[in-house]
């Protein structure tokens, strides 16, 4: 029987009357790539910062690796990669700097430390860049650096809120490939992203979420199958608007 | 590890080439074009040539058997006491040209100043306050006798600071000043990291809230130690300034900027917002330094002693001033301890509001 990595139980959140997410029920395996979509104000966020303790669940529970994520949260955290949307990194340290101090915070240090750091910066191909200031690296390489600041740890679970806003092909392509390396390497992955593609691509299953709940969940072809019977005749993208609207979303997350 | 947090924080703070400038360049700007202007505001007190007042002491009072002690240190000071026993002191001082009249009865002392020699009344004001601190505690000291049980009040030697040189004067109390804007030198690093979403990070490591702190707090002190070190160095360089040889001046200035870097995290932990704390920092420090002897010598400022004392920057520029006239200086104690308790309580208040707020928004 394939290991529970995350469970979540009737998972909400609310905001004083809003509720940004409502009773949310996911359970992702060990080794699995989860995808999870959902149209802005959706919940996708609220939900990624309440895996990671950065937000308290108003309800329900959260289990990660099989332990009560609030009761042990310095544990379960520390076992946990979270790749933000936004770039979190420092534009006037170097990129070897920047790596060294977000892998130190997960108490690694002297020569595990060194090590982790150049694994990482090999991992992402900057290792020729190392000592060059990040405010100076092109789009694409600030969202390696990104990456690389999160995974000196090894995390278990890598945790991806759309690592790819904003960058050229190439870059894409290569993140892309690196989290299935990743993801063969042994570490589960949860991925949100607007490009239905990518999520097609990579995901072994996919979530889909609207108004804080979760309306579909399955592989890419059983979504499909939901929507479009057994013809599959239909991309993911149109499943996703089929499901979720055509209407604009135009809510801050 | 906490300390590679420290080491990366304190790199980002000197690579703040800007304000690291500003903060080398402010003070010794500040001198150099105020110098002459330093020069005529002490001068004001120090050209003052002797002056007489005039003084009536009743038989009760404490400070009768000083009088002959206190009228030697007056000369001293450039204060000629001659005694009135009767008539009413403003008379007194029409017809006798006095600056000012002072009357002690039983443990209480009134200076009646003219106001036509304001600065030599300020003087004489600053003279009986040191008078009083001294007789204060040579009868603390004689009421509390090891084996005698009379209470005497020896005539001792009043000591009284001597001159102190403008340039010195404000070339120390400048630098301090500056030090206690030196939370600016955390900018680069708080930007940083609330520009680039960096505090995501360090709540999914599970960072605590000391650590932190302490990840900002070390490096800022640092920063401004190293600042501080290099304009003392140029302020003996280039203009000559004298700082004393007390040891215990580096421990001062050290213990200062520990005090100074804790008051301005904990504004930046209250208004969450780089350029409000820094107004609040400044209009603080401005408070503190116009009560503590930045601007008018705390010697001969019209503040209360009272105000003064609140004021720590009263506390460190006494110490640093005294240090380098006298190389000594009976407020050593108290303003190590004042510092080291700003620090202690605005890091404990610091961690508390942080914890708070973390809590409410998660």
């Amino acid at each position: 029987m394939e290991e529970v990595i995350l469970k979540t139980g009737n998972l909400t959140k609310k905001y004083g009357s809003q509720t940004v997410v409502d009773g949310l029920n996911i359970e992702i395996k060990r080794g699995e790539i989860f995808g999870l979509l959902g149209p802005n104000g959706a919940g996708k966020s609220t939900t990624m910062n309440m895996l990671c303790s950065i937000t308290r669940p108003t309800a329900g529970t959260i289990e990660l690796f099989g332990k009560n994520s609030e009761k042990h949260k310095k544990e379960v955290i520390r076992r946990i990669g979270y790749i933000p949307q936004e770039l979190a990194i420092h534009g006037k340290l170097k990129a070897w700097e920047n790596v060294e101090l977000f892998t130190s915070l997960y108490g690694i240090k002297g020569e595990n430390l060194r090590r982790a750091v150049e694994e990482s910066l090999e991992y992402v191909g900057l290792s020729e860049r190392r000592n060059e200031f990040a405010k100076n690296f092109s789009g694409g390489m600030k969202r390696r650096l990104n990456i690389a600041c999160a995974i000196g740890h090894q995390p278990e679970l890598l945790i991806f809120d759309e690592p790819t806003v904003g960058i050229d092909p190439q870059s894409r392509n290569f993140i892309l490939e690196k989290i299935k390396e990743s993801n063969k390497n042994g570490a589960t992955v949860i991925y949100t992203s607007h490009y239905m593609e990518e999520v097609e691509a990579i995901c072994t299953r996919i979530a889909i979420m609207d108004n804080g709940k979760m309306i579909a969940c399955g592989t890419s072809k059983e979504l499909k199958q939901m929507v479009a019977g057994e013809s599959e005749d239909i991309t993911l993208e149109e499943v996703f608007l089929t499901l979720t609207g055509k209407k604009l979303r135009d809510y801050a997350e | 590890m906490i300390r590679y947090l420290i080491k990366n924080n304190f790199k980002l703070m000197l690579r703040n080439k800007a304000i690291l400038a500003a903060m080398l360049i402010g003070p010794i700007l500040v001198i150099a074009m105020l110098s002459s202007a330093f020069e005529d505001m002490m001068a004001s007190y120090e050209s003052t040539e002797e002056f007489k007042t005039g003084y009536r002491i009743s038989e009760d009072s404490i400070f009768s058997g000083n009088m002959e002690e206190i009228k030697r240190a007056g000369k001293e000071a450039g204060i000629v006491f001659e005694n009135y026993p009767d008539g009413d002191p403003k008379a007194i001082m029409e017809q006798n040209d006095l600056a000012g009249f002072l009357v002690i009865e039983g443990e209480t002392y009134t200076v009646y100043e003219s106001a036509d020699y304001e600065t030599q009344g300020k003087i004489l004001e600053y003279f009986m306050g040191q008078v009083e601190k001294q007789v204060s505690g040579q009868i603390r000291n004689s009421m509390f006798p090891k084996e005698e049980k009379e209470i005497t009040l020896p005539v001792q030697k009043l000591e009284f600071m001597p001159a102190v040189d403008s340039k010195d004067y404000y070339g120390i109390i400048e630098v301090v000043y500056f030090i206690w804007c030196g939370v600016v030198s955390v900018a680069g690093v708080l930007n940083s990291e609330k520009r680039n979403g960096i505090s995501q990070r360090f709540q999914i490591s599970g960072m605590s809230e000391m650590g932190l702190y302490l990840a900002r707090w070390v490096p800022a002190v640092l920063t401004t130690v190293c600042e501080t070190v290099v304009t003392v160095l140029l302020t003996v360089a280039l203009f000559g300034i004298s700082w004393g040889n007390n040891p215990l001046t580096i421990l001062v200035l050290l213990v200062t900027t520990m005090g100074a870097m804790a008051v301005g995290l904990l504004l930046y932990s209250v208004f969450q917002n780089l350029a409000v704390t820094i107004v609040a920092l400044f209009t603080l420090v401005w408070f503190m330094g116009f009560f503590g002897g930045s601007f008018e010598t705390y010697m001969f400022s019209t503040v209360s002693d009272s105000l003064k004392n609140l004021s720590p920057i009263y506390h460190v520029n006494r110490v640093l001033v005294e240090y380098s006239c006298m190389g000594k200086s009976d407020y050593t104690v108290s303003s190590i301890l004042y510092m080291v308790a700003i620090t202690v309580v605005c890091t404990a208040l610091t961690i508390f509001i942080n914890t708070i707020r973390k809590r409410g928004k998660a």
